[in-house]
């Protein structure tokens, strides 16, 4: 089976911090990783690999630097890494963005069994792209699967959704996006690690190889657009209390007991 | 392209979205917000509903407020499907033309408009808290999380049509239930056949939350802040001895300290409880948003800075590990 995982570089969650002045984001001295659950989805390609056979590329749209995270994967076992990157390709939307990375795969020979992506991205969070590469390529897609299954020619996968636990048949090829739960991704080993980002081969796409225009692509290439970056609105104006641990335990006590939540003999 | 050239485009459509209790809860909120924003732009709401035996939904979004109800009613849609949806609403969309079009933010909205989006050629935002109309376009403006929940974006659909938004359970008020209200029913003619690459095997609810947490009056959440899985388990004791039910934030649930059901905020469960405590939380709006509804809230953090502060009634500053465990203590000691 050939597999296809779609991985984005992201600033490490935690540690993201916003210059509220200039409403960007600080990228100083934020480490980047692989977005989490496209690390899940590259272990359950990686685990398709080793029961089934067939090879894992592993792929992404971004900026040169973006050639760390590829390598990474190949240090966790891909077999093969591409990076569509161009200047032309920055400020995209996920339609842009879909429109890309969907080029890219439909290019490859043979055409992949399977695409998996995690199902959203800790950045931005829109979750579009998996769904809009699908439609991009006219697959089957099924969205935030938690069990995956191979039944003769057919892919057989769980989904929590809604309050729903659904199962599905779905035809090759398909694409899948992966939620938390499915696959623990491994430890990359140093030694491995090393090996890929002195000696591995990364290939780069670029509009030229991808045979698209300008203004298919990136900010031009895009339906929606950010008019500008605010604050959030302040609704509640609490007051805030400093102390010792004792104090401010009391002060809850007192608190939860004027809200009903304690009475006022158990608080003591 | 698709580009809006002619002035065609009018009206606002909601997805009915109606497979649980809290997915038909977002559809009548975005009625309520589509008519708002359908009032300014001199329209009306379009609610459109697809499946087998659902006028009893078209009857509530009438009561709810919508002015036109779009039912395509077949028993091969007794099933959510996405692609048979995208086949049915990209044909009524390119003769109907709406110039919004809302979703909310559930699992399958998430995942089917999207889709939709890509086949229209269109815009979609994610996730909205707000909506508004810009006075001097008439565009809409679509505020969403941004860099990881600190900022409100806001987005435009500038050239393409119709604007689509998926927006997040529990934002907006839905209107109160009027039984005398009318509404116009609209019956389309669609080519349906079903979808034949992803067959639904089997659905059954699903029970591993306990999905109390949209429900419980009292509500703890633990973050990063409190510094380990151990410390995080303490808010199941205290839940348990106050009776109510646990939260997490995202970095919690990718540190494993605990499932993902317990997930709060944009992409996670909305809850409203009539107490919330945020222990170790420092506030990402990507989170709270998801603990809008709560009716007090209560934070304990460290930083005094933390923006978790500006959203709280009462704010301790202080270590939310110690807080936490000497309340325990006295709890212990009491019941």
């Amino acid at each position: 089976m050939n597999i296809v995982v779609c991985i984005k570089q992201v600033p490490d969650a935690p540690n993201i911090r916003v210059d509220r002045e200039r409403m960007t984001i600080i990228r100083d001295g934020v480490e980047s990783i692989i977005n989490p659950l496209d690390r899940v989805a590259l272990e359950a390609a990686l685990d398709l690999r080793q029961k089934e056979g067939g090879t894992v590329c592993v792929l992404t749209m971004g900026p040169s630097r973006s050639e760390e995270a590829l390598r990474e994967a190949m240090a966790a076992g891909a077999d093969q890494a591409i990076l569509l990157t161009d200047p032309h390709f920055a400020g995209a939307d996920t339609l842009a963005t879909s429109r890309v990375i969907g080029r890219a795969i439909s290019r490859m020979d043979p055409f992949p069994d399977l695409i998996l992506c995690g199902r959203q991205t800790i950045d931005s969070d829109t979750g579009h792209v998996g769904p809009q590469l699908a439609e991009e390529l006219d697959v089957p897609q099924v969205c935030g699967v938690t069990e995956i299954h191979l039944d003769g020619n057919a892919l057989v996968v769980k989904q929590v959704s809604d309050g729903f636990q659904n199962t599905y048949r779905v035809t090759f090829p398909a694409l899948l996006t992966v939620s938390q739960g499915l696959h623990i991704p491994r430890h990359i080993a140093l030694g491995a690690l090393e090996q890929a980002f002195s000696s591995a081969r990364v290939q780069r796409w670029g509009l030229r190889e991808l045979k698209l225009q300008p203004e298919e692509v990136g900010f031009s290439g895009s339906a929606t657009t950010v008019l500008r970056l605010h604050r959030p609105p302040q609704k509640r104006k609490g007051e805030v209390v400093s102390g010792s641990s004792q104090t401010l335990t009391e002060r809850l006590i007192a608190k939860l007991v004027s809200l009903s939540i304690l009475d006022e003999d158990d608080a003591g | 392209m698709k580009m809006m050239q002619d002035k065609g485009w009018k009206g606002v459509w909601v997805f009915g979205d109606y497979r649980n209790y809290f997915q038909n809860r977002v559809t009548l909120q975005l009625i309520s917000k589509g008519k708002e924003l359908a009032a300014q732009l001199g329209t009306e709401v379009t609610v459109l509903v697809l499946g087998s035996q659902v006028h009893p939904y078209a009857m509530e979004y009438t009561a709810h407020g919508a002015d036109a109800v779009m039912v395509v009613d077949h028993p091969s849609l007794e099933n959510y499907q996405v692609e048979t949806y995208v086949r049915i609403v990209s044909q009524l969309v390119e003769s109907f033309k709406p110039e919004i079009f809302l979703a909310g933010a559930t699992a399958f909205g998430r995942e089917f408009f999207p889709r939709l989006a890509k086949r229209l050629n269109t815009g979609l935002s994610a996730d909205c808290v707000a909506l508004e109309i810009d006075a001097e376009t008439g565009f809409l403006i679509q505020s969403t999380p941004a860099f990881g929940g600190e900022l409100l974006a806001d987005i435009l659909t500038p050239k393409h049509r119709p604007q689509m938004a998926t927006v997040h359970p529990g934002v907006f008020e839905e209107r109160s239930h009027d039984p005398q209200a009318t509404a116009r029913m609209v019956y389309p003619e669609v080519d349906i056949h079903a979808e034949e690459r992803v067959q639904l095997i089997r659905s059954k609810p699903d029970q591993s939350p306990k999905g109390g947490l949209e429900e419980a009056e009292l509500v703890l959440v633990g973050g990063k802040g409190l510094g380990s899985k151990e410390n995080f388990h303490m808010l199941f004791e205290l839940a348990r001895l106050l009776g109510g039910e646990v939260g997490a934030t995202r970095p919690v649930i990718l540190s494993g300290w605990t499932e993902e059901s317990r997930l709060l905020g944009q992409t996670g469960k909305s809850v409203k409880p009539k107490v919330l405590i945020t222990a170790g939380t420092s506030g990402a709006v990507q989170y709270t948003t998801g603990i809008q509804g709560a009716e007090t809230v209560i934070a304990i953090n460290r930083d005094p800075h933390a923006p978790i502060f500006k959203m709280a009634d009462l704010g301790l500053v202080g270590d939310a590990k110690t807080v936490l465990s000497l309340l325990l203590e006295k709890l212990r000691k009491r019941l």
